[in-house]
C-alpha cells in the first residue's frame, strides 16, 4: 500500500499546485512537505527491500492483459530513493531560486509531477509500467526545460523533444515486439523465460530498446540535447536533469537488459559491444568536449554524459560486480552532479558568472558555495574519502572481474579528462581576483541550503559507506538479485 | 453467441428521438421547448441503450423485427456486441454534443430544423448500430445521408453549396455502389444477416466475391474517408462546428468505419478474408492513408481544416485494424471508434468554442490562447496528446493494441507505420500547443466574448472520459468488455481476453 | 351480393355518377364535388372488396348479362386489377385537393369533376377488361377524357397541348384497333383468354407479329415510353395541377397494363422480340429521362420526365422476364402512381399558390409554405428509391431480375437512374431550403389551406412507408408474374 502512496503524492501535490495556485509561502511548504514525505516513503521501502523479498500490487489493468504493476525489489527500491533523496535539497533549491516570480506554481508543479513519474519508473514491475511512467515524465519535463522562455530554451525543448519522441516511439514498438514473442512483459531476474527463436527480432526489439532508453541515458550518439537541454533548464531542474533524470535511462536499460533479456540471452545474441562501445566513445569524447567548454553548465553536462557514460559500459560488461559498482556510482553522481549544479546556479544567480573564465575570485566573493562546488569536484574526480571514491573503486574492481581490460582502460581516460576538467575550475574559483576586490554575493537563501545538503550527503557517502549500507548494500543486493539469483 | 431475446428495446432506442425529432420541427419555435426535447431525445436514448449494457456483458443479444420490405428482407434489428458498442459510443457523445449545440447556435436561424435533424441522425446513427442485416443497416446509412444533409447546409451560401453537393455525390454513389452489393450478396447467398460470423463462405465464385468486396468497400468507404474517396470530408466542414464535430468527425465516418467491420467480420467473416486475401490490399490503402492524410494535415493553417484530416487519418486506422485480422487488431479496431470519437469530438468542440470566445480559425491566430480559454485548451491538450499516443491517455491503448495485432499478423510493418503515424501526430498538435501556452496572445487571445459554460463543461466532460477511457481499461461499466466481448465473437473465441 | 357481382360497379358507379353530375350540380361547385368525391371513395371501397374476395384464386369472372364465355362479354378481376384501388384510391385525393382550386377549372367546374369520373370509370374499366373490344371501348373513354381535363387548363397553351396529345393518342389507338382487327382476322374471338389459346395453333407468324407489334407500339406511345415519350412533357406543363397528376400517376400506366396484357394475350408469340425491344427502350429511357429531368427548368416537366424514367423502370423489367423482375414491375405501377400522384400535387400546391413554374423562380419557398414543400422533398426522395420507400421495392427486384437473367451491366443503369433522380431532386430541395428566394410572389405567398395538404401528406407518408409491406405487395403480384413469364417462355395458353 505504501509504494502506490509514495508515488501518488507527489502527483497529487501537483494537480493541487496547479490547479489552486497557492501563494509563495503556501506552495513552498507543501512542496518541500511531500519531497520530504516521499523521501521518508522511500527510504522505507528501502530498508523492506534491503531485507525481504519484493511483492507486487496491481493499479489497475491498463492494456489486458497488461496492467500497471508496482513493485519494490532492490534496484528500484536504490533509485527510488535516489531520486526522492535528491528532490529533497532541488525543492528547496527550486524555492529559492523561484522566489515570487512568475509560473511558479507551474514550475512547481510539473517538477512535482516529475518525481512521480520517476518513482513509477523506479517502482515498475513490468516493462509497460515502466514505459508509461518514463514517457510520462520525458514529455512532461519539456515544460521544465522552456520554463525561463528564452530563445535558448526553446530551441532545447525543441531539440530534447526532437530526441525523446522517437526515443519513446521507438521503446514502445520494442517494447510491443518483446510481448508479441514473450507473452509477458514482467521483469523477472535472469530474464523472461520464454522468447521465442527467432534471433533476428530478438536482435531488433533490444536495438529499438536500447534506442529509446538511450535517448535519456545520454548514450553516445544520442546525446545531443543534453548540452543545450542542461544550461537552458532552470537550475533546479538541471540538477536533476543531469542528477536522476539520465540515470533513469540507464536505469530502464538494467532492466531491459537483465530481467528482460538476461545476462545468459544476451551472450548468445551478441549484442552487448555494441552498447559498449558507443558508451565507451561517450566517456571519452564527452570528456574531451567538456575540457573544452567554456560555458560552466555546458561543461557540467559533459561531465555527466561521460560519467553516466562509466556507467553504460559497466553495465555493459554483465558482470554483477561491475554492475554493483554502476549502480553505486549512479546513485552517488546524482548527489554530486546535483550538489554541483546547485552551487553552479548559486553562482550564477548571485554573481552574475556563467563562464569558467570569469570564476575568478569566487572563493572570495561566495566563500560557502565555491568550497562546496571544491568539495563536490573533488568527490566527482574520485577522491576518498568522498563519496565518489567508492563508485569508481566498485567500477575498477568490476572491470577488472569482468576481465575485460579496455574497460578499465577507458575508465581510466575517463578519470583524467575528469581532473582536467574540474582543475581548471577550482583553480579559477581560488585564484584572488585582480583589484579592485569584488563584494560578497553570497545569500543565504534556498539555494545555498539545498547546495549546502548534498555536500553534506555526499560526504556521508563517502564515509559511511561501509558503515551504513546506502547505497552500497542496496546496490549489491540489487546486482545479485538481477542477474537471477539471491 | 448468446441466447436472442425479443425486446422493444432496439427499436425504441431509434425511435425515441425520431419522435423528438417530429415534435421539434412541429412545435420548437420557443427555444425552451426545442432545448427540452433535443435534451429529452438524447438523454432517453442514452438510458435505453445504456440499460442493454448489462445484459449484453452477459452474452444477451436483443431482437426485435419488423415489416418485410422484400421477400425474405425484413426490417430487423438486433443488438450484439460491436453494434452495442457503437451505439453506446453515439448515444453518449450525443447528450454532449446536444448541450454543446444549443450553446452554440443560440441566436442562429432555423434552429427548429437543425435540432429536429441533429436527433433525426442520431435515430439513424443507432439504427445503423442495430441493423440485423445489410438491408436494415442499408437503409438507415441512406437516412443517415439525407438528415446530414440539412445540417451540412445550414449557414447556406455558396461554399455551403458546394460542400453539400460534393458530399451527396460521394455518399450517394457510395450508397449505390452498397445496393449493388447488396444485390449480389442476396443473389448469391440468399441473405443478407449480420448475425454470424461471415454469410459468403459458401460461394465459389471469385471474381464475383471479389466485385462484392470492392463494391461494399468502396461503398462504405466513402464515407469512411479512406483515400482517395475522402474529399468530402475537408469540404464538410464549412458546416457549423457541432455538426462538424458530431457528424464529422463521429457519426457519419463511424458509420462507415462500422460498416467495414461488418463487412469484414459479419459478411465475409475472418476465415473467408484470410483465404482471399483482400484485407491486405485493403489494408495497405489504410495505411498510406494514415501517413498522407497526417502529412497533407500539417500543411494546414486552418484549424478545422487541420481537424478534418486528422480525422481521415485517424479513421484509417481502424480501417487497418480491422484488415489486419488478428483479435488484437480487432480490439484496436473497436476501441478506436471510441477513442478517436471522444478525442475528436472535444478538439472540434474545443475549436468551436475558441471561434466563439475569439473569433479565431487560423492555428496562427491560437496565441496565446491557453490563458483565455484554460478549461477549454485543458481539454484540447489531452485529446490531441491522446493522439499522440502519450499514455494513460486513450490513444496508447489503441497504439498498442494496433501494433501487437500487426506482429500477430505477421505485418510488422505496420508497428514503423504507427511509429511514423505518432511522429507527424507529435509535428502538427506540438506546434498548436505551444502557441496557446507559450506565446503571447495577439490579437485575438485578447478579444473578449464570453464562452458559454455549455459549451466549456461538455468539452471538458469529453476529455476526462479520454483519459478514462486511457486508465480503465478494465472499469466494469466501460465498454471495453463490450468490445472483447465482440472480438471473441468474431473470432470463434471463447474465454479470455486475446 | 356476391363478390363478383360487384364487379362492374368498379366503372359503372363512376361512369353513371360522372353522367349524372352535369344534370344534378351544374351550378353548384360544392355539391358536384362531394358527389364526385363519394364516388370516387365508394368505387375504392368496391374495389377493395373485391380485392379481399378475390383471397386465393387468381380471378373473378363476371359475364355480363349472364352470357358466358366465350361468346359473351367478361369482366375479369384478376391480381392485376387489384390496381383499381389504387386509381380509385389516387383519384379521390386527387379530388379533395382540387376542392379549393375550383375557380382554375374553367366555369363549371362540374364538368371538371365529371371527366375525372370518366376518367376513373375508364381506368378501372381498362383493369378489368376480359375482352379486347370492351378494352379499347374503355380504353378511349379514358384517353378522351385525358385530352379534355388537359385542354381545360388556364392559360392559352392548354388547348394547344391538349391537341398535342390528342394526336398522338388518337394515333396509338389506331394502331391498337388496327392490332385487335388482326387478332380477331385470326382467332375469330375477342375474348382475351380464347384468343390468347388459339393464337398459338393459328398459325401465320407473320400476322401474329404484325399483331404484336401494332399492339406493343399502340401501348408504348400511352406508356410514353421513350422514344414515343414526347407528347408527355408538354402535356404536363399546360394541364392543371390535379390531372397532372392523373396523367403521370395513372392514365400513363394504362399503357404499361396494355403491355403487360398484351404479353399475356400473345405469350411466346411476342418473345423474345417484345421482351427485348421492352428491355432496350426501358433501360434507354431510365437514364434519358433522368438525364433530361436534370436539364429542366420548369418543375412539372421536371417530373414529366422523371415519368419518363419510372416507365423505363416498369419496362425494363418486363422486358427481362423473370419473375423478379416481373413482379418488380407490378408492384412498381401501383407505388410509382402513388409516389408520383403525390410529388404532382405537392408541386401543383406550390405552383398554384405562386403562379410560378420555374423551380429557380420558386426559390426559398420551403420557409413559406412548410407543408407542401417538405412533401414535395420527401416525395422526391421517395421517388428516388431510398428505402424504405415504396420505390425502392420495385427498383430491388427488377436489379435482383438483372442479375438472374445474366445482366448485371443493367444493376448499373438501374442504380444510376437512381442517383440522378436523387440528383434531380436535391436540386428541387435545395431551391426550395436552401436559397433565399428571388420572386415577390414567393415572399407573399402563404401555406395552401388543409384540404389541399392533406392528401399530398398522406400519399406522400405512403410513398414513403410503403416500402414496409413490400413483401407482402410481392407475394400478391407472384402470381401474376409467373404467368406473364409462364406465357412468355412457353406455348400459349398458359393465363
Amino acid at each position: 500500500m505504501l509504494v502506490p502512496i509514495t508515488v501518488l503524492l507527489p502527483v497529487t501535490a501537483a494537480v493541487w499546485i496547479a490547479a489552486f495556485g497557492p501563494g509563495r509561502r503556501a506552495a513552498a511548504v507543501v512542496s518541500i512537505a511531500v519531497t520530504v514525505a516521499t523521501c521518508m516513503g522511500c527510504a522505507v521501502l528501502a530498508a523492506v527491500a534491503t531485507f525481504a523479498p519484493p511483492s507486487s500490487i496491481e493499479l489497475t489493468e491498463l492494456v489486458p492483459p497488461i496492467g500497471l504493476v508496482l513493485r519494490v525489489d532492490a534496484l528500484g527500491a536504490l533509485f527510488g530513493l535516489t531520486v526522492s533523496l535528491l528532490y529533497v535539497p532541488a525543492t528547496l533549491h527550486a524555492v529559492g531560486w523561484l522566489g515570487n516570480g512568475p509560473r511558479r506554481c507551474a514550475f512547481l508543479a510539473v517538477f512535482l509531477f516529475c518525481l512521480g513519474a520517476m518513482l513509477l519508473v523506479a517502482y515498475a514491475a513490468n516493462l509497460v509500467t515502466l514505459l508509461v511512467g518514463y514517457e510520462l515524465f520525458s514529455l512532461v519535463s519539456v515544460l521544465l526545460i522552456i520554463h525561463r522562455r528564452t530563445r535558448r530554451a526553446f530551441r532545447a525543448g525543441f531539440k530534447y523533444l526532437v530526441y525523446v519522441i522517437p526515443g519513446g516511439a521507438l521503446a514502445l514498438v520494442g517494447t510491443v515486439i518483446v510481448f508479441f514473442v514473450a507473452d509477458s512483459v514482467v521483469f523477472t531476474p535472469g530474464g523472461l523465460t520464454a522468447m521465442g527463436q527467432d534471433d533476428a527480432t530478438l536482435r531488433l526489439a533490444w536495438a529499438c530498446l536500447m534506442f529509446g532508453f538511450g535517448v535519456k541515458a545520454a548514450l553516445f550518439p544520442l546525446h545531443g540535447w543534453v548540452p543545450d537541454a542542461h544550461p537552458a533548464a532552470p537550475p533546479p531542474f538541471s540538477a536533476i536533469l543531469s542528477g536522476v533524470m539520465v540515470a533513469t535511462g540507464v536505469f530502464a536499460i538494467v532492466r531491459v537488459l537483465y530481467e528482460i533479456f538476461g545476462p545468459v540471452r544476451l551472450e548468445a545474441l551478441a549484442v552487448m559491444p555494441w552498447l559498449a562501445v558507443p558508451a565507451a566513445i561517450g566517456v571519452v569524447v564527452a570528456g574531451l568536449l567538456a575540457v573544452g567548454e567554456d560555458e560552466l553548465k555546458r561543461r557540467l553536462a559533459y561531465s555527466t554524459i561521460s560519467q553516466v557514460g562509466y556507467a553504460t559500459l559497466a553495465i555493459s560488461l554483465l558482470e554483477p560486480g561491475a554492475l554493483t559498482g554502476a549502480l553505486v556510482h549512479l546513485a552517488n553522481h546524482a548527489f554530486i552532479k546535483g550538489g554541483l549544479f546547485f552551487a553552479v546556479g548559486a553562482v550564477a544567480v548571485h554573481a552574475g558568472v556563467h563562464r569558467v573564465s570569469e570564476l575568478r575570485g569566487m572563493g572570495r566573493r561566495m566563500p560557502v558555495t565555491a568550497t562546496l562546488m571544491t568539495l563536490l569536484a573533488l568527490a566527482l574526480i574520485g577522491l576518498p574519502p568522498l563519496s565518489g571514491f567508492i563508485g569508481k573503486w566498485l567500477l575498477v574492481s568490476g572491470a577488472l572481474q569482468a576481465g575485460s581490460g579496455s574497460a578499465l582502460v577507458v575508465l581510466l581516460i575517463g578519470s583524467v579528462l575528469a581532473a582536467l576538467y574540474l582543475w581548471p575550475v577550482m583553480r579559477e574559483t581560488w585564484t584572488p581576483p585582480p583589484k579592485p576586490a569584488p563584494e560578497r554575493c553570497e545569500r543565504r537563501d534556498g539555494m545555498l541550503l539545498a547546495a549546502l545538503l548534498t555536500g553534506a550527503l555526499v560526504v556521508l557517502f563517502g564515509l559511511g559507506a561501509a558503515l551504513t549500507g546506502f547505497p552500497l548494500a542496496l546496490a549489491g543486493r540489487a546486482a545479485r538479485l538481477l542477474a537471477g539469483g539471491d | 453467441m448468446g441466447a436472442e431475446l425479443f425486446d422493444l428495446r432496439p427499436a425504441l432506442a431509434p425511435l425515441v428521438s425520431a419522435v423528438c425529432a417530429g415534435l421539434v420541427m412541429l412545435v420548437g419555435y420557443r427555444p425552451g421547448w426545442r432545448a427540452a426535447l433535443a435534451i429529452a431525445a438524447a438523454v432517453l436514448k442514452f438510458g435505453i441503450v445504456w440499460s442493454m449494457l448489462p445484459g449484453a456483458l452477459a452474452g444477451t443479444v436483443y431482437a426485435i423485427s419488423f415489416g418485410e420490405i422484400l421477400p425474405g428482407l425484413a426490417l430487423a434489428f438486433r443488438v450484439d456486441a460491436l453494434g452495442l458498442f457503437f451505439a453506446l459510443v453515439s448515444s453518449t457523445l450525443w447528450v454532449a454534443a446536444t448541450v454543446y449545440a444549443l450553446a452554440y447556435m443560440r441566436g442562429h436561424p432555423g434552429q427548429q430544423r437543425f435540432f429536429g435533424f441533429f436527433s433525426l441522425c442520431v435515430s439513424t446513427t443507432v439504427g445503423i448500430a442495430f441493423a440485423e442485416n445489410l438491408l436494415t443497416l442499408f437503409v438507415f446509412y441512406e437516412l443517415l445521408t439525407v438528415c446530414t444533409y440539412p445540417l451540412l447546409m445550414h449557414d447556406g451560401g455558396l461554399k455551403a453549396r458546394r460542400a453539400g453537393r460534393r458530399y451527396l455525390v460521394y455518399t450517394l454513389t457510395g450508397g449505390a455502389l452498397i445496393l449493388a452489393g447488396m444485390l449480389m450478396i442476396w443473389h448469391l447467398a440468399g441473405t443478407l444477416s449480420l448475425a454470424d460470423t461471415g454469410i459468403l463462405g459458401g460461394i465459389d465464385d471469385p471474381v464475383a466475391l471479389a466485385t462484392i468486396f470492392v463494391l461494399l468497400a468502396v461503398g462504405f468507404g466513402v464515407k469512411a474517408a479512406i483515400m482517395p474517396l475522402h474529399a468530402w470530408l475537408p469540404a464538410a466542414m464549412v458546416a457549423p462546428v457541432p455538426v462538424s464535430a458530431l457528424l464529422h468527425a463521429v457519426a457519419v465516418v463511424k458509420a462507415g468505419a462500422f460498416g467495414l467491420l461488418r463487412l469484414i467480420y459479419n459478411v465475409f467473416g475472418v476465415d473467408l478474408m484470410r483465404e482471399l486475401g483482400y484485407a491486405d490490399v485493403l489494408g495497405a490503402i489504410a495505411a498510406a492513408t494514415i501517413v498522407l492524410a497526417s502529412v497533407i494535415a500539417l500543411r494546414q493553417h486552418k484549424l478545422k481544416a487541420l481537424l478534418a484530416w486528422s480525422t481521415i487519418s485517424q479513421l484509417s486506422y481502424i480501417v487497418l485494424a480491422a484488415c489486419l485480422l488478428t483479435p488484437a487488431a480487432a480490439l484496436a479496431a473497436i476501441i478506436h471508434l471510441a477513442n478517436q470519437a471522444f478525442a475528436k469530438i472535444t478538439l472540434f468542440f474545443a475549436a468551436g468554442a475558441i471561434e466563439r470566445g475569439t473569433g479565431a480559425t487560423r492555428i496562427d491566430e491560437l496565441d496565446g490562447i491557453g490563458y483565455r480559454l484554460p478549461m477549454v485548451m485543458v481539454a484540447f491538450t489531452i485529446a490531441s496528446l491522446s493522439f499522440i499516443g502519450v499514455p494513460l491517455l486513450a490513444g496508447f491503448i489503441t497504439k498498442w493494441y494496433l501494433s501487437l495485432g500487426a506482429l500477430e499478423a505477421g505485418a510488422g510493418f505496420y508497428v514503423w507505420v504507427m511509429a511514423v503515424s505518432t511522429l507527424l501526430n507529435a509535428a502538427y498538435w506540438l506546434p498548436i500547443l505551444y502557441r496557446a501556452w507559450f506565446r503571447r496572445p495577439g490579437r485575438y487571445g485578447t478579444t473578449a466574448r464570453p464562452v458559454s459554460l455549455l459549451m466549456r463543461v461538455p468539452t471538458l466532460i469529453c476529455a476526462l472520459y479520454v483519459v478514462i477511457l486511457g486508465i480503465g481499461a478494465e472499469a466494469p461499466a466501460m465498454p471495453f468488455a463490450l468490445a472483447e466481448s465482440a472480438v471473441r465473437f468474431a473470432f470463434g473465441m471463447l474465454g479470455v481476453a486475446p | 351480393m356476391n363478390g363478383p357481382d360487384l364487379l362492374p360497379l368498379v366503372f359503372m358507379l363512376p361512369l353513371v355518377v360522372a353522367a349524372l353530375l352535369p344534370a344534378l350540380a351544374l351550378k353548384r361547385p360544392e355539391l358536384s364535388w362531394a358527389l364526385a368525391l363519394t364516388a370516387a371513395l365508394v368505387t375504392a371501397g368496391v374495389a377493395a372488396v373485391l380485392t379481399a374476395t378475390l383471397g386465393e384464386s387468381l380471378a373473378l369472372r363476371y359475364p355480363v348479362g349472364g352470357w358466358a364465355a366465350p361468346l359473351g362479354i367478361e369482366l375479369v378481376f384478376d391480381r392485376l386489377s387489384a390496381i383499381t384501388i389504387v386509381f380509385s384510391g389516387v383519384t379521390a385525393l386527387a379530388l379533395v385537393f382540387s376542392r379549393t382550386l375550383a375557380g382554375g377549372l374553367g366555369p363549371r367546374p362540374a364538368l371538371f369533376h365529371a371527366l375525372v369520373l370518366v376518367n376513373l370509370g375508364g381506368l378501372n374499366g381498362f383493369a378489368v377488361a376480359g375482352d379486347l373490344f370492351n378494352l379499347f371501348v374503355f380504353m378511349e373513354l379514358l384517353s378522351v377524357s385525358a385530352y379534355a381535363l388537359v385542354a381545360a387548363g388556364r392559360g392559352s397553351g392548354s388547348a394547344l397541348a391538349a391537341l398535342k396529345y390528342l394526336l398522338p393518342g388518337a394515333v396509338s389507338s389506331l394502331l391498337v384497333l388496327f392490332s385487335i382487327g388482326v387478332v380477331f382476322a385470326l382467332t375469330g374471338s375477342l375474348n382475351m383468354a380464347d384468343v390468347a389459346e388459339r393464337l398459338g395453333p393459328a398459325g401465320a407468324p407473320a400476322a401474329t407479329a404484325l399483331a404484336v407489334a401494332l399492339f406493343a407500339s399502340g401501348f408504348m406511345i400511352k406508356a410514353a415510353l421513350f422514344p414515343l415519350h414526347f407528347w408527355l412533357p408538354d402535356a404536363h406543363s399546360a394541364a392543371p395541377g390535379p390531372v397532372s397528376a392523373l396523367l403521370s400517376a395513372l392514365v400513363v400506366k394504362v399503357g404499361v397494363i396494355g403491355l403487360i396484357r398484351g404479353q399475356l394475350l400473345f405469350g411466346e408469340a411476342a418473345a423474345p422480340a417484345l421482351s427485348q425491344v421492352l428491355m432496350l427502350l426501358g433501360a434507354v429511357a431510365i437514364v434519358a429521362g433522368a438525364v433530361a429531368a436534370t436539364v429542366q427548368s420548369e418543375l412539372k416537366r421536371l417530373l414529366a420526365y422523371s415519368t419518363v424514367s419510372n416507365v423505363g423502370y416498369i419496362a425494363l423489367g418486363l422486358g427481362l422476364a423473370t419473375t423478379a423482375s416481373v413482379a418488380g414491375s407490378l408492384v412498381h405501377v401501383g407505388y410509382h402512381g402513388v409516389t408520383k400522384a403525390g410529388v404532382f400535387l405537392a408541386a401543383a400546391a406550390l405552383i398554384e399558390r405562386t403562379g410560378l413554374h420555374d423551380i429557380e423562380d420558386l426559390r426559398g419557398l420551403g420557409h413559406r409554405m412548410p407543408w407542401s414543400a417538405a412533401a414535395i422533398s420527401a416525395g422526391m426522395v421517395a421517388l428516388a428509391g431510398v428505402p424504405p420507400s415504396a420505390a425502392f421495392v420495385g427498383k430491388w427486384q427488377i436489379a435482383l431480375g438483372a442479375l438472374e437473367a445474366q445482366q448485371p451491366v443493367l444493376i448499373a443503369v438501374i442504380l444510376g437512374g437512381a442517383l440522378l433522380a436523387l440528383g434531380y431532386g436535391i436540386r428541387v430541395i435545395n431551391a426550395l431550403f436552401f436559397r433565399s428566394p428571388t420572386h415577390a410572389r414567393v415572399v407573399a405567398a402563404r401555406e395552401a389551406p388543409p384540404s389541399t395538404v392533406l392528401p399530398l401528406v398522406v400519399l406522400v407518408g405512403l410513398a414513403l412507408s410503403a416500402g414496409l409491406t413490400g413483401a407482402l405487395m410481392i407475394d400478391f403480384v407472384g402470381p401474376v408474374a409467373t404467368a406473364i413469364v409462364g406465357a412468355i417462355a412457353e406455348t400459349p395458353g398458359g393465363r
